[in-house]
């Protein structure tokens, strides 16, 4: 009962991560402005729903569907403008982030949360709020179009 | 065939990538794999995409975080008031003026503001006070200022960081006890993860103030110089102050006889926590 809890600052958790945060942001909200907003946003629900935080498991996995949240809940208020992914310039197409930005909606989280963060599918599936069955169908389809991406990429060099 | 609707091969490829495939699957498919080179092209794409990915995600965590954000986390307000500082304490007077007391406070008022109003309109036109002193840069910058600028030049002078190291303890205390006129003690932070390294005596806004330097021994900004600082009391900062100035963190307390401020730089999120363990201490 007179356990103490443990007296971690969610700040300094969320400066930590500040760079997996703002790159997980970018690949919903798809510019970097957008994204800093929304990471913004996301913090400030974090550290006024720090208590919610159990301490189990890995604070990444929490922080990761709170952003994800309210990214819903933005998109919810205003839907996003089409352009985001279609005003990229042919110049930044030929940057690799820019490749895995302009995927279809969904692919470059899919992408980030399974290869590059490490998620299991059943935890980036519940980070994303979607079946497993989902997520793996749009992992697979991200990993096919980067595929595709990076020969263009490579031809073009060459 | 359709990338946004991959096949069932392409998927089944996909899951066996990732480890997901059960023992009856993953030798289905590594069979595959050696029998049919359409597989093995699949298989190869995907992996390709998988690393492609990869490579250009961990391209972005080399881009530099936006100060400002930083700074908007580490000054958002946690929503449980977690530390209680000396001074803080909340008294539990109400405002309620009775009538006469409200009727003499406007009595009061209105005799002041005649008796200003009175003098402004009678001083001859000559008299007005230089400009300069009147200017909101000069009104805005204050003691902490001076606290913030010696920090901030010691802080980056290791070799010069402190006037009397922390091997003679004993002498500290004389020298800025007489200096400052405030009886303190060197607070023991180790717990804290800071070493204590020496101390300084300098002026903020012409008063004399004690300097207490540390260095993080531990964590992600190990040798970080943190200070804690103490002079007699300013009644004009009687509350408590959380503020950051010019990348420089500080919390600021004070008892009837002085009046404290723990100084660090703007990475440090626990300066709250060292505070109030500071302020038992010192």
């Amino acid at each position: 009962m007179n356990q103490p809890s443990p007296t971690t600052d969610i700040r300094r958790d969320l400066v930590a991560l500040l760079p997996r945060l703002r790159r997980f942001a970018l690949t919903l909200a798809g510019s970097g402005a957008e994204a800093d907003e929304l990471v913004r946003e996301a913090a400030t629900r974090a550290i006024q729903k720090s208590h919610h935080w159990k301490g189990e498991g890995r604070i990444e996995n929490w922080l990761f569907s709170l952003i994800r949240t309210t990214w819903t809940d933005e998109q919810k208020k205003r839907r996003r403008a089409e352009h985001a992914t279609a005003a990229k310039s042919d110049q930044d197409a030929l940057r690799p982030l820019a490749s895995v930005l302009s995927l279809p909606e969904g692919l470059a989280s899919a992408v980030l949360l399974a290869d590059v963060e490490d998620f299991t599918s059943v935890e980036a599936a519940a980070i994303l709020g979607i079946t497993t069955e989902l997520f793996s169908t749009r992992l697979c389809a991200a990993r096919l179009s980067l595929a595709a991406a990076g020969s263009q990429t490579s031809e073009r060099r060459a | 065939m359709n990338a946004l609707q991959p096949s069932p091969l392409e998927l089944q490829l996909s899951a066996y990538i990732d480890g997901q495939s059960n023992n009856e699957e993953r030798h289905d498919v590594e069979e595959l794999l050696v029998n049919d080179p359409h597989a093995r092209t699949l298989h190869d794409a995907l992996k390709r995409g998988a690393d492609f990915g990869r490579n250009a995600f961990d391209d972005m965590l080399k881009e530099p975080v936006p100060l400002d954000l930083v700074r908007s986390i580490k000054n958002a307000p946690l929503p449980r008031k977690a530390v209680r500082l000396p001074g803080s304490t909340r008294r539990n007077r109400a405002f309620r003026p009775s009538g006469l007391q409200a009727l003499s406070a406007c009595a009061l008022t209105l005799l002041v503001g005649g008796s200003l109003g009175y003098m402004i309109g009678a001083r001859p036109d000559g008299t007005r006070a230089p400009q300069a002193l009147a200017s909101p840069a000069f009104q805005q910058r204050d003691w902490l200022d001076d606290i913030v600028s010696h920090f901030r030049l010691y802080s980056r002078q290791q070799n010069r960081l402190v006037e009397i190291g922390a091997d003679r303890p004993a002498d500290i205390l004389e020298w800025l006890t007489t200096g400052t006129g405030v009886g303190f003690r060197i607070p023991d932070l180790t717990d804290s993860g800071l070493a204590f390294v020496g101390a300084r005596l300098v002026t903020a806004e012409n008063t004399p103030t004690g300097i207490l330097f540390y260095r993080r021994t531990t964590g992600d900004n190990e040798g970080d110089i943190l200070a804690l600082t103490f002079s007699r009391a300013r009644p004009e900062t009687a509350k408590p102050i959380e503020d950051i100035r010019l990348d420089t963190s500080l919390v600021s307390w004070s008892t009837p006889l002085a009046t404290y401020v723990i100084v660090a730089p703007s990475s440090a999120a626990d300066l709250d926590e060292i505070a109030a363990k500071a302020a038992g201490l010192i």
